[in-house]
């Protein structure tokens, strides 16, 4: 590797060429995890689903959580990462990435909860031969097919320059695999031009999308008659939450990277404050919803509203729905009120509770309603086995795998936006600044930015 | 830097293709699948509306994902230049 040609930016490819005894460590652990997981998954697949805690009336249970929960994690990435791109907010740049990445890895592992929830995947088939567009679950399948691809492209397409750093700098095994997904970028003018277009027409589009998919999943719950699910506020609700997860999910991941790596002069403390301060609004947005939803539950005293919503507050589900509150709001609005000082620390932990109270808050959505149905079938509780801990184990150590094995073949941070940030984004800075001021000059042509960007690149 | 190896480029540009035409594959089984949906309900008189609506929606989202990546690929791919 070439560090005079990279500059200052050789630390961003040292997870790449260097392995250290931490990372053997990691996929160990990640891998008993995992297998842990799969003798779970080959024990319901061959005894069925009686084996876990899936019952009548509560006939989802946890992998409808997670599915939901990650699902919900994905909104950290693209949706984040296209808003803070469109609005060209500069202190973007060693994040979106980071961002993206997760969430191509949570869609992958939340659609694979619906496949663990079939019990008899073989039933997939029925879904391709004899699906019914009138269900919100063959809904789901479109928005998070359409999502999973926008995100894939949205992820590939800024990493192509990066990709072609690697192909020119590194040697090995690995030369193959750079020199294919580089697709033949030198950086001329017309590849950047081309480029650029793409991501600000993907950026456009993926944050409908991304919008659409968490909307939909609501719609499984909200479209059914069902007590304290049938509510028109579900589709903001979840969007809410999703978003608030996602940050939540992204924080925690750049307060992992940052200490692994010692990324401390890319990830500074005014990212984790920025991005505190939209965590601190989602908490409050958070808050109001949950709010509206349970009031007006509550005002309304439908006795079968009623079970499930005392189910919450006093009833069995009690410890999850307070703990959901402890971790979703007192925590958060403890630690990220003030900032100023010890913003990694506080973000990171009030990140951690909030991904936690997030769980519990699908949790919480899903469960306490089965176990309350509104036709008459007899009370439930659901005690998840062994198994429904196993799956969530493995579905959770599948995911942070995925994102070993990408911090180790690509870069996490994008070099070439970072440098465009020197070379470039400074510049655009002052003037954009400038063309804000009553006496400003008009902003310059966006051809003459192009060709800027095209020779700091190059 | 040294030439590159001419077998070496032609496995490349083969799997390159074979990403861009992966692509192609995926999208156009999802739009095929979508359509399928519509001709079922369509056939069996079971709301063809919901499937006609949805669809009106997601096959040009599909289809406008497909044309920015394939011209993305073949945009990069033409206009190289030396490294």
């Amino acid at each position: 590797m070439s560090d005079a040609t990279l500059g200052r930016d050789a630390a961003l490819l040292v997870p790449i060429v260097k392995t250290g005894r931490g990372f053997y460590v990691t996929v160990t652990i990640l891998g008993l995890l995992i297998a842990w997981g799969a003798v779970a998954y080959w024990t319901q697949f061959d005894q069925g689903l009686g084996v876990t805690g899936l019952h009548q009336p509560v006939s989802w249970g946890f992998y409808v959580t997670n599915f939901v929960f990650f699902i919900g994690i994905s909104h950290a990435g693209t949706l984040i990462s296209a808003i803070l791109r469109l609005t060209k907010a500069e202190w973007r740049r060693p994040i979106t990435r980071m961002a993206e990445v997760i969430t191509v890895m949570v869609l992958l592992i939340g659609a694979g909860q619906i496949l663990i929830d079939l019990g008899r995947p073989d039933r997939l088939m029925n879904i391709f031969r004899y699906g019914r567009y009138q269900s919100p679950l063959l809904w789901d399948a479109t928005s998070i097919s359409a999502y999973f691809f926008a995100s894939t492209v949205y992820l590939y397409l800024p990493l192509i320059p990066d990709i072609a750093i690697l192909r020119d700098h590194l040697g090995g095994k690995r030369r193959f695999l750079y020199s294919v997904l580089a697709m033949g970028w030198t950086g001329t003018e017309h590849q950047q031009k081309i480029l650029n277009r793409a991501i600000a027409i993907l950026a456009v589009m993926v944050i409908p999308i991304a919008v659409s998919v968490h909307t939909v999943v609501s719609f499984v719950f909200s479209m059914t008659i069902q007590p304290m699910w049938h509510s028109t506020i579900f589709g903001p609700y979840f969007v809410a939450g999703a978003i608030f997860s996602g940050i939540a999910a992204l924080i925690v991941a750049m307060g992992i990277i940052r200490r692994i790596y010692h990324f401390e002069a890319y990830l500074k403390p005014i990212h984790f404050r920025y991005l505190g301060y939209l965590l601190l609004v989602m908490t409050l947005l958070w808050f109001y919803l949950t709010f509206a939803e349970y009031l007006t539950g509550y005002y309304g005293s439908e006795p079968e509203e009623m079970k499930v919503f005392w189910s919450k507050f006093t009833g069995p589900f009690w410890p999850f729905f307070w703990a959901m509150v402890v971790c979703n709001l007192v925590i958060p609005l403890i630690l990220l009120v003030r900032l100023r000082h010890h913003a990694v620390g506080k973000t990171v932990v009030a990140s951690i509770s909030v991904v936690i109270g997030m769980w519990l808050e699908r949790f919480n959505i899903v469960v306490p309603t089965l176990s309350n149905p509104r036709l008459p079938f007899p009370e439930g509780q659901y005690w998840p086995t062994w198994i429904e801990w196993g799956e969530t184990a493995g579905s959770f150590g599948l995911f942070i795998l995925f994102y070993v094995i990408f911090v180790k073949l690509f870069p996490i941070i994008s070099i070439w936006e970072i440098r465009e940030g020197r070379e470039v984004g400074v510049k655009e800075v002052e003037e954009r600044l400038l063309t804000y001021l009553p006496d400003g000059a008009e902003p310059e042509r966006a051809h003459d930015r192009a060709h800027d960007r095209a020779r700091a690149l190059t | 830097m040294s030439r590159p190896d001419p077998a070496f480029e032609r496995t490349v540009r083969i799997f390159q293709w074979a990403i861009a035409g992966s692509t192609l594959v995926f999208i156009s089984s999802i739009v095929l699948w979508i359509v399928h949906l519509i001709r079922t309900a369509w056939s069996l008189g079971d709301v063809p509306s919901a499937s006609i609506g949805i669809s009106l929606v997601a096959i040009p989202v599909f289809l406008t994902l497909l044309g920015v990546g394939l011209s993305v690929f073949w945009g990069l791919l033409r206009g190289g230049g030396p490294r």
